[in-house]
């Protein structure tokens, strides 16, 4: 049987971004059903504009380069590959009325749904992560 | 250098963490069952996570050889119907087959594996004909001597059990389970 990952993102800065879109892809290369659910900061990892743009934690820009010389993809493309892979994106619905947010202002292919949705997956889930 | 053969070749060098595992997922979609896929990554992590990945997704990781920065890793596309039912009548086991190489040191025993399952880990003097060159390389061997298939689980020996009896092979034993079973001696690159 197919095992199953539920992972809840909601924070929005560039590092949440890698730790979310790393294990989803891992976990969707490996076979393995993955949703995410965005609520709150989390939506930014998949807002056209805002995930092109994460920020660093304070004090750790310096990491820039680390991410340049080690090649990583940026948090667009990996979401996109996620995407491609299978991986299901939900926007939390409660997050996107309270920032006046629109299903349109996101990547394309997310679905918007409540908590009970994301609950529904995450019932069966092997795996459930928190970033 | 021993030739490993890989069916398929991806470079998957220069990539972070996860790439080189979504690719080799992606690149593992193209080949067959039973064929070889050799991963060339710098990724540091990548050894580990191909080990897990392919237990994960039932694969067989081979082994990896480090040359200089890049890790070559082996896997072989797993088959589904690995629990086939063997056809050639003449089977010995594991245990018994060790038993006869104690007692005897020129035993004949051939494995039909792909030649890089072969470099990682096989029985000392075993001879390497995948089963793909078997018919090829019939001429090779001695029809007259005892001689011993052995694959990974009993199923590509049993086929090539089959073709040498066929061939005229008066006496030819297939090793039942083979390899992932074989706790006796072995020997390969890495060892």
């Amino acid at each position: 049987m197919t095992k199953r990952v539920a992972i809840i993102a909601s924070n929005g800065g560039l590092f949440d971004a890698y730790k979310v879109f790393n294990i989803a892809t891992a976990a969707a290369a490996t076979d393995q059903e993955v949703d995410i659910f965005f609520t709150f900061e989390g939506l930014n990892l998949i807002h056209k504009e805002a995930n092109k743009q994460l920020p660093m934690p304070e004090g750790k820009e310096h990491f820039a380069d680390g991410f340049a010389k080690a090649n990583v993809p940026s948090i667009s493309e990996l979401a996109a590959i996620a995407q491609e892979m299978g991986v299901k994106f939900i926007g939390c619905q409660m997050t996107m009325d309270v920032m006046g947010l629109e299903k349109e202002d996101f990547v394309d292919g997310i679905e918007v749904g409540g908590a009970v949705t994301f609950l529904e997956f995450a019932k069966d889930a092997d795996v459930t992560l928190t970033f | 250098m021993e030739n490993l053969k890989a069916n398929v070749i991806l470079d998957a060098k220069g990539l972070a963490c996860p790439m080189p595992i979504v690719k080799t997922k992606k690149a593992m979609n193209s080949l067959e069952a039973g064929q070889v896929l050799e991963v060339q990554a710098t990724d540091k992590g990548s050894k580990a996570d191909m080990k897990a990945w392919a237990e994960s997704t039932g694969h067989h990781y081979l082994g990896t050889i480090e040359e200089g920065e890049v890790l070559k890793h082996y896997l072989r596309k797993s088959s589904k119907d690995e629990a086939s039912e063997k056809k050639h009548p003449n089977v010995i086991n594991n245990e018994e087959l060790e038993k006869k190489m104690e007692a005897n040191e020129n035993i004949v025993i051939i494995d039909v594996r792909e030649a890089a399952e072969y470099a990682f880990n096989h029985i000392p003097n075993a001879l390497s004909i995948p089963l793909g060159e078997l018919k090829e390389r019939i001429n090779e061997l001695n029809k007259q001597v005892e001689t011993f298939v052995v694959c990974r689980t009993g199923n590509r020996s049993d086929l090539a059990a089959q073709k040498l009896a066929a061939h005229g092979f008066a006496n030819v034993i297939n090793v039942v389970p083979g390899m992932s079973g074989w706790i006796g001696k072995t020997t390969g690159i890495n060892k």
